[in-house]
């Protein structure tokens, strides 16, 4: 009798371990696909309007232009405000930033210890801008599947994240990021931020995102416009001498 | 008169329920009361340095800041800075806390390996562990007036875990959470709680403390005092009950129109309970000396004889209190003084409409009252405190006299020996968390009083910041600053990270290129508005000592008139000069409150008893008895503080009572025929013992405050209870001293 109940107690286990690997599984498989989808063009470039908002009013406007390669590098060269205008960000691999003032005349090398840190006064933090790839950098598991998304539960991988989970919603049929909420490591909804995805060519590109941290009732919204991807960007483009505009 | 007291009897019924009513009414508001125990906002408006003080605090968080202070041996310790993370996360985490700043989670600017480092100055993941990295960690806090003095004492052994609770949040429910949260912690350093929400917080439980123990102590004090004296329960319920009835309905008012409970008016049931039973006394003492044939002529009798003079006590004790609205700095001081007049005139008016409409309505039985009135010719007080006053009156005037007059003279000596004290933390017990906290603060933080410097002008202008800069340097060459912090010390921070020095650059393009790293920095809403147009420089002041305080005030205000431009203007405000402006404002309200208390007192005793020098002659048994009461305060060190300051008009304010019936009964006696002796016996005799049960209950429900939590109220009711027992024995003694001489020189001289 109670070999049985052992034999069934194994057999439960077996197979509810085995749906969670099935689920797993597939929670992986969204994420890569997801990744796909974000991390599809070779390269990028475009305007970008950051616009902070506080209590549902807008702050402040900040207007840039960008260029990226892969995952890792990223330029930003700043045309508005006037006052912080020529004002370029280098992002490169491993967390290394460069800053090029045009009133201080040299890039200078800034290392960003923290990675909770607002980004240049955004309600983004270092975190939330760095992400190379989801599936490489967090443990997903499938939670729900809704008519139109799917909806998984992300652990970072990293010991220092600053979130304990991410709760993501994904496009059902094309794969790019709807919502994310952001849950502190207290387990407490800190951000959330919203993505509203359109085709370009060939490509799905954010076109808007809205982050919104909760607690301080302050928002940044980040509009991209004039993108266009694949234009074979060197990576001289991304150099330390190239933050310097050539007039200079 | 008489058509009111019929009216009361008829309409005895109607009365009682619709007092019932109207209690049920404000009872069910007292719930709504606001408890407001920060002193900040109960500062005037009129007064610049207030007004500012109130801007600046709210525009910059400064009221809104709390803090949890760990003390050890030594903060730079692994295990120490863990304990400093995880109180950070932990604060973080509560809900209607806006921010956190401590060292493990504080920005750091510093020149780098190869360029400039933006970080924390701790890496919470990655903590020091070893002595060099600790060793280096140390340097780098002890180096800049960021840190320390600010997130650390200066010797490493306390440091701090700010926070600021969020525009929409409760304050105290912040405070307490942040309180609950950290105690869970278990942490084994010494933890104290400071700042403005913890500070409001503990106040507010002290008040709270001192409402739900002292007043069920102050009743049964005043019931037991009632009990022995009147020896029947409706002498004792009568005056509790309408005492009761008039505090439920003055703090359902005060409820209803919006003001708060502060931690003076917290006191007004007590006082209302002390002063309140005495009018019911009266009346109920009235009321068992009449006689009549039905109960319809006793109640009309009683209240024909006692409704002037009751109303009149009442009136000139709501001078007492009145008085305050006119002389007060704070304003709970002002709420204090308008609320507990309305207790006063509401207890006054129930006292003459519920009792005697409780008592026609309940008459009580003829036996009762033949027992009473025996028990009224002949007791322990008439055998053995009465008889002998008025043998002393008698035998030894001027022998009483001239005790009176020494002492006098020597209580006078002790008035110029009495100290102020405006400092908050003298408000605590020894021991009480708070007050150590603040001393904490003061030994290792260089003070808990802030100051601050506000410039209008652009942030982003190299000439104002360089102003700022220098006022700093200016500021902590006074020996009562120890740090200074401002956005101008980021600046200069990040310049050198950049490769140019330490200072402002005189460049605005660079400014205003710094600003783009700096744009959201959260603790950048403590230093400069969010427009930059103005910004702070924050300090802290050491000394208690008011001198010290004037002195800066003067040392800054030179500054201020060289420095201060059209480009930049500059205004000083703090704790330190509110603190000065508190100080003489003591003194003037002091004056103010008693010489308009006096004057109003003489006048208005001076009509009731149609004679101006018996006007004067009521007084001075009071003014008598606060000169010695000032003596006192001189000799036993009890400074005068915002509790305190009140004791002398209250004082005056129910005092004056007793001259008012020992003038009147000796007017009335002498005017009937008798001669001076007959007519002092009479007086002493019946008017006496209603002063001295009043005396006794008075200060018996006023010793209550003894208890309280709050150390200006416990001097107050100290000092009230021995106001009260020298006004009594005034009255009894010295004055009627002054009318037996004052009526044989009028007899001389009419011989």
């Amino acid at each position: 009798m109670s070999s049985i109940r052992i034999s069934l107690l194994v057999f439960a286990i077996i197979i509810f371990s085995g749906t969670r690997t099935v689920f797993s599984q597939d929670a992986r498989t969204i994420l890569e696909k997801l990744d796909q989808v974000i991390f599809a063009p070779k390269d990028k470039q475009g305007q970008v309007k950051i616009i902070l908002m506080k209590k549902g009013q807008e702050e402040k406007v900040r207007e840039a232009f960008m260029m990226q390669k892969g995952t890792d590098k990223k330029l930003y060269r700043y045309t508005y405000p006037e006052s912080q205008a020529g004002i370029a960000t280098l992002s490169l691999p491993d967390g290394v930033m460069w800053l090029y003032m045009p009133a201080f005349g040299k890039p200078k090398k800034i290392s960003l210890l923290a990675k909770s840190q607002a980004f240049t006064g955004t309600d983004f933090s270092y975190e939330d801008m760095s992400v190379g790839s989801y599936a490489q950098e967090y443990k997903a598991e499938l939670l729900e599947t809704r008519e139109n998304s799917y909806i998984l539960e992300l652990k970072p991988d990293a010991e220092k994240s600053n979130y304990s989970k991410l709760i993501l919603e994904v496009d059902k049929t094309n794969y790019y990021p709807i919502h994310i909420d952001y849950y502190n490591k207290k387990g407490i909804l800190e951000k959330e931020a919203d993505y509203r995805y359109r085709k370009t060519g060939k490509y799905w590109n954010a076109e808007e995102v809205t982050m919104t941290d909760l607690k301080k009732d302050h928002a940044t919204r980040i509009l991209m416009t004039e993108v266009i991807f694949d234009q074979n960007l060197s990576d001289e483009e991304f150099t330390v001498e190239k933050l310097v505009p050539e007039s200079k | 008169m008489n058509k009111i007291a019929r009216n009361i009897y008829t309409f005895r019924w109607l009365i009682i329920i619709l007092v019932v009513l109207i209690t049920a009414f404000a009872g069910y508001q007292i719930p709504n009361i606001q408890i407001n125990s920060d002193v900040i906002s109960n500062l005037p408006d009129e007064d610049k340095d207030a007004r500012l003080l109130k801007e600046i605090g709210n525009k910059y968080g400064g009221n809104s800041i709390g803090m949890v202070i760990l003390e050890a041996e030594d903060i730079f310790r692994p295990e120490i800075l863990e304990r400093i993370a995880q109180l950070t996360d932990t604060i973080a985490g509560i809900s209607g806390v806006y921010s956190v700043t401590s060292l493990s989670n504080m920005m750091d600017i510093q020149t780098g390996e190869y360029g400039m480092e933006i970080g924390k100055l701790i890496d919470e993941y990655d903590l020091p562990d070893t002595q060099e990295e600790l060793d280096h960690l140390r340097a780098r806090v002890m180096s800049k007036d960021l840190y320390r003095g600010n997130l650390i004492s200066a010797d490493g052994t306390a440091t701090v875990v700010m926070f600021t609770v969020a525009e929409d949040a409760d304050v105290r429910e912040v405070a307490e959470a942040v309180i609950q949260k950290t105690e869970a912690l278990d942490i084994p350093e010494k933890v104290y709680y400071a700042g403005s929400p913890m500070m409001v917080t503990s106040i507010s439980d002290l008040i709270s403390a001192d409402l739900i123990t002292l007043i069920p102590i102050s009743f049964i004090v005043i019931a037991l005092v009632l009990l022995i004296s009147f020896r029947t329960a409706r002498g004792v319920i009568l005056p509790l009950l309408t005492s009761a009835i008039a505090i439920i309905w003055t703090i359902g008012i005060m409820a209803i129109s919006g003001y708060e409970m502060s931690m003076i008016s917290n006191n007004i049931p007590i006082i209302l309970l002390a002063v309140g039973s005495a009018y019911t006394i009266h009346v109920v003492n009235r009321i068992n000396i009449e006689r009549g044939t039905s109960t319809e002529k006793v109640i009309t009798h009683a209240l024909v004889y006692i409704f002037i003079p009751v109303l009149l006590a009442a009136l000139t004790t709501m001078i007492g209190f009145i008085s305050f609205i006119f002389g007060s700095y704070l304003t709970m001081i002002r709420d204090f003084g308008i609320f507990t007049a309305l207790g006063t005139f509401l207890s006054a008016m129930l006292s003459l409409t519920l009792v005697p409409a409780i008592v026609s309505a309940m008459p009580p039985r003829a036996k009762a009252i033949e027992r009473q009135r025996r028990r009224n010719r002949k007791s322990f007080m008439t055998e053995y405190i009465l008889s002998p006053i008025k043998r002393l009156l008698y035998m030894h005037p001027k022998y009483t006299l001239t005790a009176w007059i020494l002492l006098i003279i020597l209580s006078s000596g002790g008035i110029f020996m009495i100290e102020r004290s405006v400092n908050i933390r003298d408000y605590f017990r020894k021991g009480n968390p708070t007050r150590v906290a603040e001393d904490i603060m003061v030994s290792k933080f260089g003070g808990s009083k802030p100051v601050f410097v506000l410039f209008r002008g652009d942030m982003q202008n190299p000439e104002v910041l360089q102003t700022m800069m220098r006022t700093q340097e200016y500021m902590k060459k006074s020996p009562d600053i120890l740090t200074t912090q401002s956005v101008v010390d980021i600046i200069a921070d990040m310049n050198e990270a950049l490769g140019e020095g330490r200072d402002i650059p005189s460049d605005r393009d660079k400014i205003e290129q710094l600003w783009f790293l700096l744009d959201g920095q959260e603790y950048l809403e403590r230093f400069v508005s969010s427009d930059l147009s103005e910004g702070i420089i924050l300090s802290k002041f050491t000394s208690p000592d008011n001198q010290s305080k004037k002195e800066f005030a003067k040392y800054m205000q030179e500054f201020i008139l060289e420095n201060s431009t059209e480009t930049c203007s500059i205004e000083i405000t703090g704790m330190p000069f509110v603190d000065v402006t508190m100080d003489k404002s003591l003194i003037n309200s002091q004056f103010a409150s008693l010489s308009i208390a006096i004057v109003f007192v003489v006048i208005i005793v001076g009509l009731i008893l149609r004679s101006f020098i018996k006007g004067l002659f009521a007084i001075i048994p009071i003014v008598a008895s606060i000169i010695i009461l000032f003596g006192f305060m001189g000799y036993l060190g009890i400074s005068l503080n915002i509790g305190t300051v009140l004791v002398a008009s209250v004082a005056l304010g129910i005092g004056i009572d007793y001259s008012i019936h020992i003038i009147s009964h000796f007017d009335h006696t002498y005017k009937k025929g008798q001669d001076i002796y007959r007519s002092l016996r009479d007086t002493i005799m019946i008017s006496g013992k209603a002063i001295i049960i009043n005396v006794l209950s008075v200060s018996a429900g006023f010793l209550v405050l003894l208890f309280s939590e709050m150390v200006p109220l416990e001097y107050f009711g100290l000092l009230i209870a021995i106001s009260m027992i020298f006004s009594g024995l005034g009255s009894l003694t010295l004055l009627p001293v002054i009318l037996i001489l004052a009526k044989r020189k009028n007899l001389l001289t009419k011989s």
